[in-house]
């Protein structure tokens, strides 16, 4: 009987112990912090998340290029969620907001505009997008090098070329579907009526009413862009009779960016 | 191990067990424990680092105990795999081995495997107990059946017994082990039991299972193609056709094609420098 009870304290007592050590090499809190953090991006390969989770916060001590480290794991965390998934992306950008702005001094504001530009254009090219592609849209949103970039500007400028990426992806396989084969360019005629149908529905986008975003996605409806591509005549016989995939691209990324908003 | 957008609707607590997350960490947590001083040296941070990478990479079951390896569809998965990485070139002069050798190749990865499940292997695919020598390729396959699926073969076992006794096809039992290996050893004493059974019938049996199954099943649509093909079927031949089913192996995503099986062309080079 004695015996059983010094086991049981020599087993409550390697519990006692154990949970110590939990404690003081901040095993606990490593683990609550690294749990919630998945909680909130809810990523589709969570042990996958966690392994690159834990490298990054090991390379944290790292001494080689903590700027050019703090800008791939802003970007990594922002590659969490879709933009999609509002609140989930609003949280990510947050998260990527304050890596960014960690190593700056006491009241000091926002991300540096250099550090911004950079996060930008690495986003756009992550998101699939070419430099003569993103460069319109990036003159527009970016900052000089010397500015304070507060949050809520930061977000605005990470959404938008997030959904510029999509953009240009659903462009192209608009481009797809117009063009009668994928080894020959589309008849201008009929890029044109789809980039003129596209151009409607983001003028009806604009505006205050809610109901405006039912009005645009009715404006591009499928059958709406058929009608405009049976409709369609051949324009001025001087034009090129074709369009090839990167001028409709060209075409349909400057009707997005004129609806961007300059950043002075 | 990917979820889909559904994601999002989970509550955290179907969201952790849709991965194992949970049991992963639990257990990070526990080898840290057992291994204090060796990690601690090592970096907490780049511990837990290594040790969900390996779960990724599916080498973290190396090694380790049985009741580990047959914890998640992933740590069963990824054993299977490694056994083919290692032993492959086994496979390749054609050589048979008995079932006491695929046990001990088994043991040099998990020292605790249990020589059961060889043997339950072993009845999928001989058909007679004259030999217990199988190709690797043979075993490989059914053995993927019988573990990936362990909890499933049970119980289609237990309403194989039921239907070749005349029960009600729709009452399944959840068998214990002792229970299993004595309704196997009662149909092997049978003669009835190699006509085997209706298929349509244990086809629908099957298919109630699956309804409220928790673990793991082949895919439905694989079983009906299996169990379509014949009016009658025996128990070991519906595991041999599991186990031949080309859907059914990719789904798993363990092993690769047959015609692909044995090919390494890494170890090809070495020996061919010796």
């Amino acid at each position: 009987m004695a015996e059983k009870r010094r086991a049981g304290v020599a087993m409550s007592g390697s519990c006692e112990r154990d949970g110590a050590f939990a404690c003081e090499s901040g095993v606990s809190a490593l683990l609550g912090s690294s749990l919630l953090t998945l909680l909130e991006s809810r990523p589709r390969d969570p042990v996958g998340f966690l392994a690159e989770h834990f490298a990054h916060l090991s390379a944290q001590d790292d001494d080689a290029g903590p700027e050019h480290q703090a800008v791939s794991r802003a970007l990594w965390n922002l590659s969490l969620a879709h933009h999609s998934q509002r609140s989930a992306f609003n949280s990510n950008t947050r998260t990527a907001f304050d890596l960014l702005t960690r190593d700056r001094g006491a009241g000091v504001v926002g991300v540096r505009g250099r550090l911004y530009t950079e996060m930008l254009r690495c986003l756009c090219s992550e998101g699939g997008l070419s430099g003569s592609t993103a460069a319109p849209l990036l003159r527009r949103v970016q900052c000089h090098d010397h500015e304070s970039v507060p949050f809520e500007l930061f977000r605005q400028g990470v959404l938008t070329c997030s959904v510029f990426s999509d953009y240009i992806r659903a462009s192209q396989c608009l481009y797809g579907s117009v063009a009668s084969a994928s080894d020959r360019p589309a008849e201008r005629a009929l890029g044109q009526a789809v980039l003129e149908t596209l151009r409607e529905a983001l003028e009806a986008a604009d505006g205050d009413d809610v109901g405006r975003y039912l009005e645009a996605s009715a404006k591009i409806s499928p059958g709406k862009v058929a009608k405009a591509m049976a409709e369609a005549h051949p324009g001025n016989q001087q034009d090129n009779p074709v369009m090839d995939a990167q001028e409709f691209e060209d075409a349909a990324a400057s009707l997005f960016i004129a609806r961007v908003r300059m950043v002075t | 191990m990917k979820m889909n957008t559904d994601r999002f609707s989970l509550t955290v607590d179907e969201y952790l067990a849709e991965t194992n997350v949970l049991f992963y960490l639990n257990d990070a947590v526990t080898q840290l424990l057992e291994h204090k001083e060796e990690y601690t040296q090592f970096g907490v941070v780049r511990y837990f680092a290594e040790y969900f990478a390996s779960v990724k990479n599916g080498n973290h079951v190396l090694f380790r105990e049985f009741s580990y390896i047959k914890a998640t569809p992933h740590n069963r998965e990824s054993f299977i795999h490694i056994f083919w990485k290692c032993f492959r070139q086994i496979g390749k002069n054609g050589d048979l081995l008995a079932m006491s050798e695929y046990s001990s190749l088994l043991q040099l990865l998990c020292p605790d495997f249990p020589s059961e499940m060889v043997q339950n292997t072993a009845r999928i695919v001989l058909i007679d107990d004259a030999t217990d020598c199988l190709s690797f390729s043979d075993f490989i396959y059914s053995f993927q059946i019988q573990f990936y699926y362990e909890e499933f073969v049970e119980s289609v076992s237990v309403i194989y017994q039921d239907l070749l006794s005349g029960k009600n096809p729709n009452t399944v039992i959840v068998p214990t082990s002792t229970s299993v290996e004595q309704l196997s050893s009662a149909a092997n004493e049978e003669p009835d039991a190699q006509e085997g059974v209706d298929s349509s019938i244990f086809c629908e049996c099957i298919e109630g299972l699956c309804e409220r199954f928790k673990h793991k099943f082949p895919s439905i649509v694989a079983i009906k193609e299996i169990l379509e093909s014949s009016q009658r079927v025996s128990f070991y031949s519906f595991l041999l056709a599991l186990a031949k089913h080309e859907g059914i192996n990719q789904d798993i995503s363990a092993l690769p094609n047959k015609s692909d099986l044995l090919i390494d062309p890494e170890m090809d080079q070495e020996l061919e420098r010796l």
